[in-house]
């Protein structure tokens, strides 16, 4: 008995998921982007000579930089990465 | 025929296509692998790359490809006959659009979520990119000017439209200032919004409100019809209204802040566009309707053109579109979880807006039935004939009865004016980024956001109160299909660079370009050799001129394009016999 419960369970949650991702998920993924955006450009304003912009570093980057050594990588990649007017579609 | 029959053929070519052809496909040619890495998990940044469950994409992925063509293609190649559209629609995504959806996707998953503009840069030439770019601009152009001419000539026009338009818009703007304002609760500012939404619709069928509407167009009766009198061109008072509405409405949401004005009105109308499908589909099987005397043949050269290859432009999405191929590569791709997850999000969400299409053409067949097609010359306005045929499977379950005469119609309208309205202020913003970021370094002033609004919104009302509606549809169709040509290409070549079996992809876009190219070179012989000549006013001289030009531009762009593409095939073809050796 508690299979096909949890079969339909599964199919509540499948429905739900494909009702998000139609009406919310855009909404979500643009809120995450503007974060993303804004902590990028933060980390650009304080942290560019680490991509070679030419800005002198002050002492409060060296403060900041141990919260953001994670992002680096992921930082770097996005500033470097070639883009387009298709980026923009996505 | 029994409507149910042709759901019933829909249903066996969603089963055979996708159960057996294109899992055959992934299985033995893609080979999808579920513990490699998808760029999604790989370069996982929280903006760009992330990933996502298989079904919220499944979701996203049908909610990003299906807008108005697949309900207008359908319901305009009917002028044909009922038998080429049915059989285009089907075959069509069977063999050609669930190959390019769900290849967009491996290409973009397998290539590091580079988009199609990096990939045509890489495997075919550095131009290919700035086609492709082209094709977009004008593809974009061609929705402002073909979704302008339906909401604010055809659907607009109606007086019980407008304040349901209104209401709708103003509910998805209190949607924002709940979420983002009052910090509310999803469900409650769902429920809140969604009900005032209704409720406007409603309210928009009253008498007073449309009394108002019919005096505030001029409408009078002139032989049973409701006529408005003419202003300028062909463009009637009521015309001229509704097609400010939409520049209002596309201003706004090209200038205001996302989270604002875009996003919470795309929000509400889903659910609205969502009840009228799900109330359509509904009352299609308890009133199962037939499709009585449409013929299932009319004839090979329509008021659109010939069968071939104007048909094959007509019906875009829901057969197969270009744009789609975009939305994978750009933006599924990544945020696949898994290569496993690609058939059920690519190729599952293009058999279901085959089915989307499949409901559109049977509201016009079952629904609104020959006699009144023919009457209303429904090619012309195919909006008017959906919203019937959507208000008369409504109405199998009571809906004009509960609500008053008059409610389904107008609740089909505002479902088709807002689901065009919601695409068509995001592309007036691409509109504007792209004008800013291509001509932004020459002339600065376009940098300024309401400048290149503004600019995009002249080209706009240029098509609506110019162009005619077919004509600027078949050139819509046919941008759109250049695209998915270049799609497959490209698709071909990256399936030739890593030696895999590519006929399943390479026949679909040498039909798709030889087709497309026929379609515009027809187009451009019958504005300038058979429409000019009959012009005896300017207006009419310039609009012919406008389209005539447009499609041998395409053509331009699509043979410099597969000259490129082709030296790329003998180019992978030659490497391929070397590593053979």
């Amino acid at each position: 008995m508690a299979e096909p419960k949890s079969k339909w369970r599964n199919f509540l949650d499948g429905v739900k998921s494909v009702l998000y991702g139609m009406a919310g998920h855009d909404m979500a993924r643009f809120a995450l982007k503007t974060r993303g955006s804004m902590e990028h450009l933060f980390i650009l304003v304080t942290m560019g000579d680490l991509l070679g912009v030419p800005i002198l570093p002050p002492y409060y980057s060296l403060r900041l930089l141990p919260y953001v050594v994670p992002q680096i990588a992921t930082w770097k990649r996005r500033m470097l990465r070639e883009r387009d007017l298709t980026d923009a579609l996505a | 025929m029994n409507a149910l029959v042709v759901l019933l053929l829909a249903a066996i070519g969603i089963g055979v296509g996708y159960g057996v052809y294109a899992r055959s496909i992934d299985r033995k040619i893609i080979q999808p692998d579920p513990s490699k890495a998808t760029p999604a998990r790989m370069y996982m940044d929280g903006v760009d790359f992330i990933p996502a469950n298989r079904n919220v994409l499944f979701g996203y992925q049908f909610k990003s490809i299906a807008a108005l063509g697949p309900i207008l293609g359908p319901i305009i190649a009917l002028q044909w006959g009922w038998l080429p559209a049915l059989l285009w629609i089907i075959l069509g995504a069977f063999f050609i659009g669930w190959v390019q959806d769900y290849s967009s996707i491996i290409v973009g998953v397998r290539e590091e979520g580079q988009t199609f503009g990096a990939l045509s840069y890489r495997l075919i030439s550095p131009r290919a990119r700035n086609i492709l770019l082209a094709f977009i601009y004008v593809y974009l152009l061609m929705i402002m000017g073909a979704f302008g001419i339906t909401v604010g000539f055809t659907l607009m026009t109606n007086p019980a439209v407008p304040l349901g338009v209104i209401l709708v818009t103003l509910a998805g703007l209190l949607a924002g200032q709940m979420t983002y304002k009052w910090k509310q609760d999803i469900i409650l500012t769902t429920v809140v919004t969604v009900v005032v939404a209704l409720v406007g619709i409603w309210v928009g069928t009253l008498k007073p409100v449309k009394d108002f509407f019919s005096a505030l167009y001029g409408l009078q009766v002139v032989e049973g019809k409701p006529v408005s009198p003419n202003l300028f061109l062909q463009v009637t008072r009521a015309g001229f209204i509704g097609s400010l509405l939409v520049l209002v409405f596309c201003y706004l949401g090209a200038v205001l802040p996302i989270w604002r004005w875009a996003q919470p009105i795309n929000y509400v109308s889903f659910w609205i566009v969502l009840f009228g499908v799900l109330g359509g589909v509904l009352g299609l099987l308890i009133g199962r309707p037939s499709l009585g005397d449409f013929p299932a043949f009319q004839q090979f050269t329509a008021p659109a053109g010939p069968l071939w290859p104007m048909l094959f432009v007509t019906i875009a999405c829901g057969a197969i579109s270009g744009w789609h191929s975009l939305v994978s590569s750009s933006g599924t791709a990544r945020q696949l979880e898994k290569e496993t997850d690609a058939l059920y999000v690519g190729g599952g969400a293009m058999f279901l807006e085959m089915f989307f299409a499949i409901i559109a053409f049977l509201a016009a067949t079952a629904g609104v039935g020959f006699a009144k097609y023919a009457e209303l010359k429904g090619w012309t306005v195919p909006a008017v004939i959906f919203s019937q045929g959507l208000a008369i499977f409504l109405n199998y379950w009571g809906l004009d009865a509960a609500l008053g005469q008059g409610f389904g119609v107008a609740y089909g309208s505002v479902f088709l004016t807002i689901m065009a309205l919601t695409i068509m202020h995001l592309v007036v913003r691409f509109m504007r980024v792209a004008s800013a970021e291509a001509l932004g370094d020459r002339f600065p002033i376009l940098r300024n956001v309401h400048v290149g609004t503004i600019i995009a919104l002249l080209f706009t009302i240029f098509l609506i109160w110019f162009a005619p509606f077919l004509r600027i549809w078949g050139i819509f169709g046919a941008a759109n299909q250049l695209m998915a040509s270049l799609a497959l290409l490209l698709i071909t070549l990256w399936l030739m660079s890593k030696a895999k079996n590519y006929q399943w992809t390479f026949w679909p876009f040498a039909f798709m370009f030889v087709t497309t190219v026929g379609a515009l070179l027809w187009q451009a012989y019958d504005s300038f050799f058979v429409k000019l000549p009959a012009q005896k006013t300017w207006d009419g001289m310039v609009a012919f001129i406008t389209m005539g030009v447009l499609a041998l531009i395409l053509v331009v762009l699509a043979v410099i394009l597969v000259v490129d593409g082709v030296r790329s095939i003998f180019r992978y073809r030659a490497e391929l016999a070397k590593a053979r050796r």
